[in-house]
Order: C-alpha cells, then sequence, then structure tokens
C-alpha cells in the first residue's frame, strides 16, 4: 500500500516536528530532561491534552466546541463541591455528570433549535462560565488541606514508574480515542458526516443522532480533564482557565485535523499537544515574558496553518484561480430549493 | 408574422463552440426579429444551453459571425451583453437572496446621494415600482428576495433586463419551477414585452408554451440546427421528431429477465413540494424507467421511498408488507439501495477512502472479532469483492475517492446501494457525467443486478439510455405520472409527448 507524502504529512508532520523540537531542548535548556522538568511538561499537558482529544472529533465532523473553557470552569468548580460533600466518588462523579450535562446543552440548542455549533457554544462559553461564578461568589472551590492524604487529591500529583498519573490518564484517554475514531463505525460515521453531511444523510446516518454523540464526547473528555486540573491546582473559580478553548482548538488544528471537517487525527493532536507543552516549557525556562510566550504560539499556529492552507489549496483543480482572485466566496444563489 | 419583411435585430451565422473533445454547437445559425418571441427547442444537451452562454458572453465561439442591429457582436463578459441590450435570465437566477427586490434589480447600478453616498431607496423603489407595472404585476419593492416564491424571482430578473433596456431577454426554461397559473402569468408578461416590441428568445421543453407564445421556433439536435419556422403551420408530433430524429444508438443492451414478485408498491404516494397522487409497482428482475422533465417530481419519488422525506400521504409496500421508512437508514434495512443524482454533493465522501466510501453503508457488518470493533481486514474483503464485481479502477483500498475518475466514483458509489443486500435499488441519473465507456458497464452492472433478483428503479434524463434499458417507463410531469408506456410504446416521442405536452398515454398492456 503506497501512501503519498502529503498523506504521511498530515498524520506524522508534527510528530516529526515534535521530534525534532526535542532534539534542540537539551541543547537550549539543560536540564530539559532533568526527571522533575519532564514530568512537570507532562503532567502540565494532561487537561489540555484531554480535552483536545474529545474536540479532535467536534472539529472532525465540521463543528467547534468554544464552551469547553466554560466546561472546564463549571465541571472542576462542582466536582470540589462533590468531593466536599461526598468524597472521592461524589468529585468523579461530579465531574463526569457535568461535563455530559454541558455537552447535552450543547447538543440540544444545535440540534432542535438548529443553532450553529459555533453560535452555540459561543453562547454556552458564557452560561458555564457564568454558573460557574455564581457558585464561587463567596470564594473559589478548593480542596481543603486536611484531605491531603485522599488518593483523590493526590491523583494530581502522583508518579506511576516515573510517569504523572494526569499524563497516564491522558494516555488512556488517547488509546481508547484512537480506537474510536478508526475502528469503530462511529467514529467512522463522525468522518463521513464531516466529509459530507448530505452524502452522510443518504448513507443512512442521523445527524441529530451524531451531533449529540459528539458534543456529549466533548463534554465527558472535559469531565475528565477537569480532574486532573482541580487535582493539580487545588482550587477553581468562574475564571479558571480563562482562553481555554481556543487553545484546545489551536492544538487540534496544529495537529493536522482539517477545520472543514472529515479528517481527524489523533496521533497529530496528541503531538501537537506535547508541541505546545514542550514549547511553553522552554520559553519558560527561558524567561521569556508570558507575553511573549503567547505570541510564539500564536506565530506557530498561523506558520502551521498557512503551511497546511497552501498545500490543500494548491491541491485542489481550479483552486488557484480561486485563491488568486478570491472568488467563491460571496456568490449570487438562486432562490430554487435544490 | 413578426419575422416578415422585418429585418432581423440579432443574426446568428455558422456559430461553432467547441470544448475539450466536444462540439457544443456546429455550425449553428438563426436570428430574431425585433418584436418577435423566438422558441429555442431541443433535447438535453442539444446545445440550447451553450447557444445562451455565448449570447450572455460567458462563452466564446470557435467559429462564426453574430450580429447585432446590422453590427458585429463579440461578448467577451457578461457584462458586454448588458450594455448591448441583451439580458440572459438562466434557469438559476442571479439573485442576491439577502438583498430587496429593488437593490436586487438595480444591483451594480444603484444611484447614491450625492453627499452620504448611501443608496437612494426611494428612487429604486419607485423605479422597480414602474417596471413591475409595466409586466402587469405587483411586487414589493422592499421585500427581501428569499421572501418571494420562485416565480416573483423570474419577474425580478426580467425587471432587471427591463431596467438596463434590454432589447432581447433571453429565457431558459422559465417556467421549470412554476405552477399552472404562474406559467399563465408568466406567458402573459412575454406577450407584453412583444407588444412593447423587445425581442424574447424563449428556451423550453414545454411545447404547449411555445406554440402559446413563440412566433417562430428554432430546433437543435446534437449541437445542429435542424430547422427555423413560423409555428403557424407546425404541428407538436413534427417538432417532436425533429428534436429526437436520430437512431437509438444499438448500444443499450438488456438481458432478457423473467419477471418475479412485486417488490414495491405505491398507492397514491404524496410528499414534498410536487408528487402527487402517484401510483406504482415494481417487480423483482424489473427495470422500471422514470422520465420527463427534469424536476417534475422525480426526486421527490425517489427520496420518499428511501426515507429521505416524509411521506405526506398514501401506502408503501416493500416485498408485500407496510412500509414506511423513518430515515434512511431504515430503509437500507428494509433492502432499499439509493444511488443520488448529485454525485458530488450527495453521493461521495471526498475526504473518504475508496474502501471506507464502500463500507460505510455496512459498518454493521464489518464487525470483527472484537465485538463492537471494526474490522480492517473484513473492510478489505468487501473492498476486493466489490473491485472485481464492478471493475472499479483505483490503485488500491486507501486511495481516495475523488481522485478516481467519475465513472469510477459512480461504481464505488453503486457498490456502497449494493452491499447492504438491496433487494430494490434506485438508481437516480446512474450514467450523468460519466464516460461511455463507464456508461456501456453501468448499463451491464444494472442489468447483472436485476438478473440476481433485485427490482430497479431508474431515474433518466438520458432518453436513450432510458428506453434503451428499461422494461417499462413511467412519465412525470408537475408530480404526477402522464404516461406509462411498455413494449412498443416505449419511443422518445411518446416520452417527450407526455412530458412536454401534457397529453396522457397508458399502455394496454400496463397493469
Amino acid at each position: 500500500m503506497k501512501r503519498s507524502l502529503g498523506g504521511l504529512w498530515d498524520t506524522w508532520g508534527i510528530t516529526a516536528i515534535l521530534l525534532l523540537l526535542l532534539a534542540v531542548a537539551p541543547v537550549l535548556t539543560p536540564d530539559f530532561f532533568s526527571l522533575d522538568n519532564a514530568q512537570s511538561v507532562l503532567r502540565e499537558s494532561a487537561y489540555l491534552g484531554i480535552v483536545a482529544a474529545g474536540m479532535t472529533f467536534a472539529i472532525a465532523s465540521g463543528a467547534f466546541d468554544l464552551s469547553v473553557g466554560g466546561q472546564l470552569a463549571l465541571c472542576s468548580v462542582v466536582s470540589l463541591m462533590g468531593f466536599a460533600a461526598g468524597g472521592t466518588v461524589l468529585a468523579v462523579a461530579a465531574a463526569l455528570a457535568t461535563g455530559l450535562a454541558c455537552g447535552l446543552v450543547n447538543a440540544s440548542l444545535i440540534t432542535r433549535l438548529a443553532v450553529p455549533p459555533f453560535v452555540a457554544t459561543l453562547g454556552t462559553l458564557f452560561v458555564f462560565r457564568g454558573v460557574a461564578y455564581i457558585l464561587t461568589k463567596d470564594g473559589p472551590k478548593t480542596l481543603p488541606y486536611d484531605q491531603i492524604g485522599s488518593p483523590f487529591v493526590k491523583i494530581g500529583g502522583l508518579n506511576v514508574a516515573g510517569l504523572p498519573v494526569p499524563f497516564l490518564i491522558m494516555l488512556a484517554v488517547y488509546a481508547a480515542a484512537w480506537l474510536l475514531m478508526r475502528r469503530t463505525a462511529t467514529g467512522r460515521r463522525v468522518l463521513a458526516y464531516g466529509s459530507s453531511p448530505e452524502a452522510a444523510r443518504f448513507c443512512g446516518i442521523s445527524p441529530t443522532r451524531l451531533r449529540v454523540f459528539v458534543f456529549a464526547l466533548v463534554g465527558v473528555s472535559v469531565g475528565i480533564a477537569a480532574l486532573t486540573y482541580i487535582t493539580r491546582v487545588w482550587t477553581a473559580d468562574g475564571s479558571a482557565q480563562d482562553g481555554f478553548e481556543l487553545k484546545v482548538i489551536a492544538a487540534v488544528v496544529l495537529g493536522g485535523t482539517s477545520l472543514k471537517g472529515g479528517k481527524g487525527t489523533l496521533i497529530g493532536t496528541f503531538s501537537a499537544v506535547l508541541l505546545v507543552s514542550v514549547l511553553n516549557d522552554m520559553l519558560v525556562s527561558e524567561g521569556v515574558p508570558s507575553a511573549y510566550q503567547r505570541i510564539v504560539l500564536g506565530g506557530v499556529l498561523i506558520i502551521a496553518l498557512t503551511i497546511d492552507g497552501l498545500r490543500t489549496r494548491f491541491a485542489a483543480p481550479g483552486s488557484l484561480r480561486r485563491a488568486v482572485t478570491g472568488l467563491g466566496g460571496r456568490t449570487p444563489k438562486t432562490g430554487l430549493a435544490r | 408574422m413578426a419575422n416578415s419583411g422585418r429585418r432581423a435585430l440579432l443574426e446568428v451565422e455558422g456559430l461553432t463552440v467547441e470544448f475539450p473533445g466536444v462540439r457544443a454547437l456546429d455550425n449553428v445559425h438563426f436570428d430574431v426579429a425585433a418584436g418577435e418571441v423566438h422558441a429555442l427547442v431541443g433535447e438535453n444537451g442539444a446545445g440550447k444551453s451553450t447557444l445562451l452562454k455565448v449570447l450572455g458572453g460567458l462563452h466564446r465561439p470557435s467559429a462564426g459571425a453574430i450580429r447585432l442591429g446590422g453590427n458585429a457582436y463579440r461578448p467577451r463578459r457578461p457584462s458586454d451583453a448588458m450594455h448591448a441590450g441583451i439580458a440572459v435570465i438562466y434557469q438559476e437566477f442571479n439573485l442576491y437572496p439577502d438583498l430587496s427586490v429593488a437593490e436586487n434589480v438595480f444591483s451594480g447600478r444603484e444611484p447614491f446621494h450625492r453627499f452620504s453616498r448611501g443608496i437612494r431607496y426611494a428612487e429604486i423603489n419607485s423605479r422597480a415600482a414602474a417596471l413591475f407595472a409595466t409586466l402587469g404585476v405587483s411586487i414589493d419593492p422592499a421585500a427581501a428576495v428569499n421572501s418571494l416564491t420562485v416565480s416573483e424571482q423570474q419577474l425580478v430578473e426580467i425587471a432587471k433586463a427591463l431596467s438596463v433596456n434590454g432589447r432581447i431577454i433571453v429565457m431558459d426554461e422559465p417556467t421549470a419551477a412554476l405552477s399552472a397559473d404562474e406559467v399563465a402569468r408568466l406567458l402573459d408578461v412575454v406577450r407584453r414585452l412583444r407588444a412593447e416590441g423587445r425581442s424574447v428568445i424563449y428556451v423550453s421543453h414545454r411545447l404547449d408554451e411555445v406554440f402559446a407564445v413563440a412566433d417562430r421556433v428554432t430546433v437543435l439536435r446534437d449541437g445542429k440546427h435542424v430547422r427555423t419556422s413560423p409555428l403557424a403551420g407546425t404541428s407538436t408530433d413534427e417538432l417532436v421528431r425533429l428534436m429526437v430524429g436520430r437512431d437509438i444508438a444499438s448500444m443499450f443492451h438488456r438481458d432478457d429477465v423473467a419477471d418475479g414478485d412485486v417488490v414495491l408498491e405505491l398507492d397514491r404516494v404524496s410528499a414534498g413540494r410536487q408528487l402527487r397522487e402517484v401510483s406504482m409497482t415494481v417487480r423483482a428482475g424489473e427495470i422500471v424507467g422514470i422520465g420527463g422533465v427534469a424536476g417534475a417530481g422525480q426526486p421527490e419519488l425517489s427520496q420518499v421511498i428511501f426515507g429521505a422525506v416524509p411521506l405526506k400521504s398514501g401506502q408503501m409496500r416493500l416485498g408485500g408488507n407496510a412500509y414506511r421508512p423513518k430515515g434512511p437508514a431504515d430503509a437500507m434495512k428494509a433492502g432499499v439501495g439509493f444511488l443520488h443524482e448529485d454525485r458530488k454533493t450527495a453521493g461521495i465522501l471526498p475526504d473518504l477512502t475508496v474502501r471506507h466510501n464502500l463500507t460505510i453503508s455496512v459498518l454493521d457488518k464489518v464487525r470483527g472479532a472484537l465485538g463492537r470493533l471494526l474490522s480492517p481486514s473484513a473492510e478489505l474483503d468487501i473492498f476486493s469483492t466489490y473491485r472485481a464485481r464492478l471493475a472499479i479502477r483505483t490503485t488500491g483500498p486507501d486511495q481516495l475517492i475523488g481522485q478516481l475518475s467519475g465513472g469510477n466514483q459512480q461504481k464505488v458509489l453503486f457498490g456502497r446501494a449494493l452491499a447492504p443486500g438491496a433487494r430494490l435499488l434506485i438508481l437516480n441519473e446512474p450514467t450523468r457525467g460519466v464516460d461511455i465507456g463507464a456508461k456501456v458497464e453501468i448499463h451491464h452492472l444494472i442489468n447483472e443486478i436485476t438478473a440476481d433478483g433485485a427490482g430497479v428503479i431508474m431515474i433518466s434524463s438520458d432518453l436513450p439510455e432510458l428506453l434503451g434499458i428499461s422494461d417499462r417507463v413511467y412519465v412525470f410531469a408537475s408530480g404526477q405520472i402522464v404516461g406509462h408506456l411498455t413494449g412498443d410504446d416505449r419511443t422518445e416521442e411518446n416520452v417527450m409527448l407526455c412530458a412536454t405536452t401534457g397529453r396522457k398515454i397508458f399502455s394496454e398492456a400496463a397493469s
């Protein structure tokens, strides 16, 4: 089986860049591969990575979930309240149930009220954060110090065989997500729907069920991520992880998943998440101020998308003309229903 | 007659248009007098649209000359046609749905206020209202175009043509989507335009309209001029013969397949905007052709059987049992396969491989040992089976479907429709846009499918194909069956008569 160079780049390009970065990292940052530093990079990447796995499905289906930042804040706050009320079991259940509920709210806005995903989740981003603010109006929810010995509280800091537990959870999430995308009917339908919603409908794929699944999946991934997040930072309120949604989408797109839908690569997303974390870590160790870190991340994203855009633009027939003349944007439409 | 003794306003001589591998127009000549309604008729692919696009400045001829009012007319772009006073109203309207009627009429030529540079709305609204008054219709100039009916949108296009002082107004299938009342109103408008001294080139499949409104008619066939003559003294049958007038190619082959039990039965089925009270049957081993002018309810028919549009009223029975699919998934489970007429936007899954395009309809059957997980080897088996059976030319299972030729994409989609074990196959335009070789292969395949005992409904606007391989043909007009042709009644003339004149023909032997 031959595969085109372009196909290989789609899946492995970002991984290659990650490996390159890892190769030069020790030169720039001598203690990069010290156990402490490596563990910290992996631990930090977990909650971004877990949500990015769920988001890969949303984007592959041709949609977005802009509300994940609000969801993360809400799941974290509710989970912390759950822990205070009923310990580990309730904390875990509360995080997952809140994530699922958020996903279902998004899905019903999109499928029942026919609000486009972009608009629906932009709205719920504010709503979810707003609810988290209301729940923490008397101050942020925290993990109590007297529970420091509890296994739940330890999740964020614990290592098993030298690997941080949040990173292990992320690995498990990616293994499951990869199977779901590549080896299940549901995953295939997500890609089919993202590639052509109209054709997918005539293949017997129900748009409603598909969207409910995708947005519920994103919600649950946020629930899992919230557990690694609160056990790492021990506190949360409405402002937790402001701007998180854009980081997640950036990582997914950087990984090579097409914003047009129809393509999704979890290997790419995984590598992109690590790339962003490594880059961040290097910038921090070099003492680069955080404002500049943002600029670097934005620059990397723009460069990656430019390469991708140029490649797909020049791959399609007739596309050069469109690219040059700008035709194909707003065209007069017939009033006839087709 | 409007033409006699009067100097021609538009003269077309020796017009030839060539596309790579095709001569769309071959040495065509015709002329239009001032104040004449000139009809242009011919089958699909006869070259009517190409001729209109040359007049409208969209195509450039490879040979020939056009004169307008005695001067050479060589439009290089649509605006040239507009300035010369030729307004072409294509079937697909050129309207901005979110803008108002008046904004559309004066689009690109709006008068502005001197200082604010805002559009003079009062002025364009009153000018648009005046235009509609000359047409004898009332449409609110301030209404958004997307709030209008199709026939009103048509009138907006006509008003646009008048606003640039169009001397020649060209209408391409203007009544394709109109109701009977709306058609009558449109024909009135055409007569008014003629009374004002304007010329109209009227392109239509519907010969009854042509007879009702036109002075002269030009028949095109296979890109060539067949005849121009006054309509007075011409009969419908004569025109139909001139339009068809060719041997039905012997390339169409239909195997003898014994009919089996009734697979599908429709009893007064209505659905969508068009389909009304349609009753028909399809037997196992049968190819039932559906013909008629495009948009006469054929898409609704195929989609209601496939569960993609809801049934409004009536009954369907599949294999003797009551059948009312809740959606395409239901229909597929019941053994109905479907091929969409629009391969590009509703057929292929462009980002997926050939293998995945094939198996998308049978994902439930390619589960491996691990229960819910898909088995790549089972998918490969399906791919190999259909690649061999349908002779799909591809570099391998992982090639993207978009890289295949149209004919091979179509074969993959056939495989997708067949894979769930279909006992009824609905084929919409099965050979549209495929080359001649693939066309023969696809016809062979349809024969095979019926030999295996499935029933086939084939909707086709390609008359030789429709008649060449169908056992029986239903003809649709305005959402109803107006003809049922079996045996020797299956002729192009009969299909055209039913489809274009509303005459009804039901073969004796028809059940």
